[in-house]
């Protein structure tokens, strides 16, 4: 784990400064006093989280046991089969299948891990918030721009504790990104380019014309939630939901939110101006192969404007002249910084001999406890943790804005435009079609 | 024709299989076949017919034919008989044969030129045997199938003075003379960068030309009577017949042993004008990324990157590939409302961008107007591949002066997408040896240069 290597001794700058200076949005970050009725439970670092978790089968478990110095007190999932394991993990907890009984009945919880599909966040982690719970929330932080907005202003307004899952934002590499940008080591930086090779689930398919009974340990209503009904199939779970865009984000849904948070620290980004997409093809039930999204960003506290580049399915840019023969230009997950005065892959300067003349840039980040362990804190009354809503909020919505560019990509091409954005309203400007991919409709019987 | 029977040899097969492996393996010692020694293509004067027989013609061979309709269509050969029949019924007076080999055989004084539309693994066989016959040979794009072919079929048509000429009709637009003359006028400056895309194998959002990225079927149907499956597959290693439109006709080419993939279908289209404005030849080096690649089919996606070193008082230039809905950014000079193309083409220059022939944004075009004319226009892309088996000038997009090396650049993008390589290649890029004809840093590529002929065929 790369958390464990991060030394939490040196703070010589505030969280909270690092945090503003890293969302660079006109988010206006109003410190909200605590719930007046309830609000969270005051948990002093001498004692222990009252922890519950939902949707515990896959990522879920990882999350449960990073937080398993806390009291680990329910479980919720509605596959028995697939959750089986980590039921057994964890004897002592109460079981459910409905995340709202869980909610109704254990009053003693104080916060929740929540890695359901990504259909299912927004429902889940609202409703956690409104009860005052702290929630850790699984990368997307939602499903819709939309969804995201509104979890991102109730938990400022709860005043709860939260964290999106991506771990990566903890790491000394996101640092060290953050610090050899901001020390001008490869100048003003006006293009950037951001790739995984997944997927590892299908894609490109339309939906299964068979429909197998649901399995007995199955609750196949609920694992629907708010996505529209449609018959069970083993193709949707466990996690090749990703691809169906009623339930996924597909890839730049699954490691954007990763992979950007980096990028987005260092190059202080905000939402973007204009997005544009291409794609291996795209129908409308699963995410494509491979696809390509470009953001235009525009100018931020003395940066120029920026054009950053998504590729996924095994595409990439092209392999830098600065880097020597033989060093792996991997098509794995990488970001690429192309600066005015040089270029950086991940947090090293190219060439290899440029990275040893400069050495390592002035150190002004704090370095993280790890990931989960600045959520514990957050929520024992410690400081925000490094990807609370307030900043995983914004960078989920220009995640999820790609989306909206790949889905309407075939108005896009026949008008000749690509999408222009207005952040704050979360509207596109030039094509209201669009504006249905903001914000989902919910099955009768659900809300936010 | 069965495997293990022997072929039948023309007198100027002086290159052993043998031979040809050796040569593509390393430095390619490559014998000049000599002239035939009974005469070379016949003297045919403008005032009189060219003689042609096409060989694949229910595809885009159909449709080259009717381009040449002024001339006599004397034979027609294809070995799936159902497919070529339209073709077959419209020049009745043609003869028609299976095998082309029997075909050049009996019809040798009768057949002036050989129009080729085969799928891509034959196009080489076919022209080859044609050339050595002294005839005129017409090819679909890309040329051939490997690298090496390419670059043996340019030397036996210069050798045998033959007139050639590969189906890139675009060559002869005024589209690409416009792009030549533009950029020549240094209407956009210096060009370090350029941009060609495609859709295919993708079909608009959610179609397919042809598939690409799918593994081999398994089991094997009954082959229709109308179709002799061994000739098919000609060169390439035998296979079992799959119907339902799995190999023929068509979509035979997003496999490996018998197409190109949207790279070898599209590139020799729309990398020509590139090539001709800013004066290629063989790149230093290649590279490329792409979705999931197996050894039966091509990607469904790719990114193909050459550089070219500096060509006169040129700078060195990139050039970037795009195939399967990939596109290159859209540029900001491009205004709003004006399409940002499923295929095109992007110039970037120190002084502008061109896409296509125009340059970015239409003001600037207008501002700019027409460059000087320089080049001479063409009578049509056909019209010219007549008048030069008539002893005219040499066809714009002949063999050994133009289409064989830009066959062979588009080619090489096909082998840094190869499976086999892609590990290394995630720690290099291919770097090319003109001169020595051989990439120099990952020997194993240099296999693909060419490929093994199943027993009985060879160039």
């Amino acid at each position: 784990m790369q958390t464990k290597k991060i030394s939490g001794k040196v703070r010589d700058l505030s969280r909270r400064r690092f945090m503003s200076g890293a969302a660079g949005l006109a988010v206006a970050f109003t410190i909200v006093p605590s719930h007046v009725l309830g609000g969270p439970r005051r948990v002093p670092p001498s004692e222990k989280l009252n922890i519950a978790g939902v949707g515990i089968g896959g990522r879920g478990a990882g999350d449960l046991d990073e937080v398993g110095s806390e009291n680990i007190v329910a479980l919720c999932d509605v596959d028995d089969r697939y959750a089986a394991g980590v039921f057994k993990r964890y004897p002592k907890a109460k079981k459910y299948h409905d995340f709202r009984v869980m909610l109704d009945k254990e009053k003693n919880i104080d916060a929740v891990v929540i890695a359901t599909p990504d259909h299912t966040h927004a429902v889940v982690a609202a409703t956690a918030i409104k009860m005052g719970k702290h929630v850790y929330c699984e990368k997307p932080l939602a499903h819709s721009i939309y969804e995201v907005r509104k979890l991102t202003e109730a938990a400022r307004e709860a005043g709860v504790a939260t964290q999106l899952g991506n771990q990566g934002q903890a790491s000394e590499e996101t640092r060290l990104a953050c610090e050899f940008i901001w020390d001008g080591a490869i100048g003003p930086v006006r293009e950037v380019h951001s790739w995984c090779n997944r997927p590892i689930s299908p894609r490109g398919i339309d939906r299964p014309k068979e429909t197998p009974p649901v399995p007995e340990t199955l609750n196949w209503d609920l694992w629907l939630g708010p996505a529209p009904q449609r018959p069970y199939h083993p193709c949707y779970l466990p996690f090749s939901w990703r691809g169906w865009w009623d339930f996924g984000s597909g890839v730049l849904g699954d490691i954007g939110c990763h992979q950007l948070v980096s990028i987005f620290r260092a190059l202080k980004l905000g939402y973007p101006t204009s997005v544009e997409a291409c794609s291996s093809g795209v129908n409308s039930e699963t995410a494509p192969l491979a696809s390509i999204i470009r953001y235009d960003f525009p100018a931020r506290e003395g940066m120029p404007p920026v054009k950053l580049s998504w590729y996924d399915g095994g595409l990439m840019p092209a392999r830098p002249k600065e880097l020597e023969e033989g060093l792996r230009f991997g098509n794995a997950d990488e970001n690429l910084y192309i600066g005015d005065k040089g270029k950086m892959l991940g947090h090293r300067l190219l060439p290899e001999a440029r990275s040893k003349e400069y050495g390592r840039p002035p150190r002004v980040l704090p370095r993280s406890p790890g990931h989960h362990k600045e959520w514990i804190n957050a929520c024992k009354g410690g400081e925000p943790a490094g990807s609370n809503f307030d900043l995983a909020g914004p960078l989920t919505e220009v995640v999820l804005l790609g989306n909206v560019a790949l889905r309407m990509g075939q108005q896009l091409y026949e008008k000749g435009l690509k999408l222009y954005y207005d952040g704050p309203n979360m509207k596109v400007t030039n094509l209201p079609e669009a504006n249905k991919y903001i914000r989902n409709e919910y099955r009768e019987g659900w809300t936010l | 024709m069965k495997d293990n029977e022997k072929p039948k040899q023309t007198k100027n097969s002086k290159l052993s299989r043998r031979d040809f492996m050796g040569a593509a393996a390393a430095v390619a010692a490559f014998t000049i076949v000599p002239r035939h020694v009974l005469g070379g293509p016949r003297q045919i004067p403008p005032s009189e017919k060219v003689n042609i027989a096409g060989v694949g013609i229910g595809g885009q061979g159909g449709a080259d034919l009717r381009e040449l309709s002024s001339q006599n269509i004397v034979a027609l050969c294809d070995v799936d008989f159902r497919h070529a029949s339209g073709t077959f019924k419209r020049y009745p007076n043609a003869k028609q044969y299976k095998d082309f080999r029997e075909m050049l055989d009996k019809e040798d004084k009768n057949i002036d030129g050989v129009v080729v539309g085969t799928p891509d693994h034959l196009h080489a066989i076919v022209s080859m045997a044609a050339i050595k016959r002294d005839k005129h040979v017409y090819c679909e794009k890309p040329l051939t199938h490997t690298v090496l072919e390419a670059k043996m079929l340019a030397e036996a048509a210069r050798e045998h003075k033959v007139a050639t000429q590969m189906g890139n009709q675009g060559q002869a637009s005024e589209e690409t003379r416009l792009t030549c003359e533009t950029i020549w006028d240094g209407a956009i400056g210096q060009v370090r960068e350029v941009h060609v895309w495609t859709d295919r194998p993708l079909n608009g959002i959610d179609k397919w030309y042809w598939p690409q990225g799918v593994d081999r079927p398994k089991g094997e149907d009954p082959i229709p009577d109308t179709l002799d499956w061994d000739l098919w597959v000609g060169p390439a290693p035998m296979r079992p017949y799959v119907g339902n439109r799995t190999y023929n006709p068509f979509v035979w080419r997003g496999w490996w042993d018998f197409g190109t993939g949207a790279l070898g279908d599209i590139g020799c289209h729309s990398i020509d004008p590139v090539f001709r404005a800013l004066k290629l030849g063989y790149p230093t080096s290649v590279e490329a990324c792409c979705t999931l690649v197996n050894d039966e089919t091509y990607p469904v996606a790719s990114r193909v990157s050459y550089e070219f070193p500096a060509r006169g008082d040129m700078a060195p230039v990139t050039l970037h590939w795009y195939d399967g809905g990939m596109k290159p950014h859209r540029p900001p000079e491009l205004e709003d409302g004006r399409k940002w193309d499923t295929n095109g083409k992007l110039y970037v220059g120190d002084k502008g961008k061109m896409l296509g022939c125009r340059l970015i944004p239409e003001s600037r075009q207008r501002e700019y107007g027409k460059p000087p004319q320089k080049l001479e226009r063409s009578p049509g892309h056909y019209k010219e591949w007549v008048i030069a088996c008539k002893g005219g000038k040499p066809a714009g997009s002949n063999f050994p002066d133009h289409a064989g090396i830009l066959a062979q650049v588009v080619l090489m993008g096909n082998i840094a997408l190869r499976p086999a390589l892609k590990q290394k290649l995630l720690s290099t890029k291919l770097f090319w040896d003109a001169e020595q004809f051989k990439f120099t840093n990952l020997p194993e590529a240099n296999q693909y240069l060419t490929k093994e002929y199943r027993q009985g065929w060879s160039l």
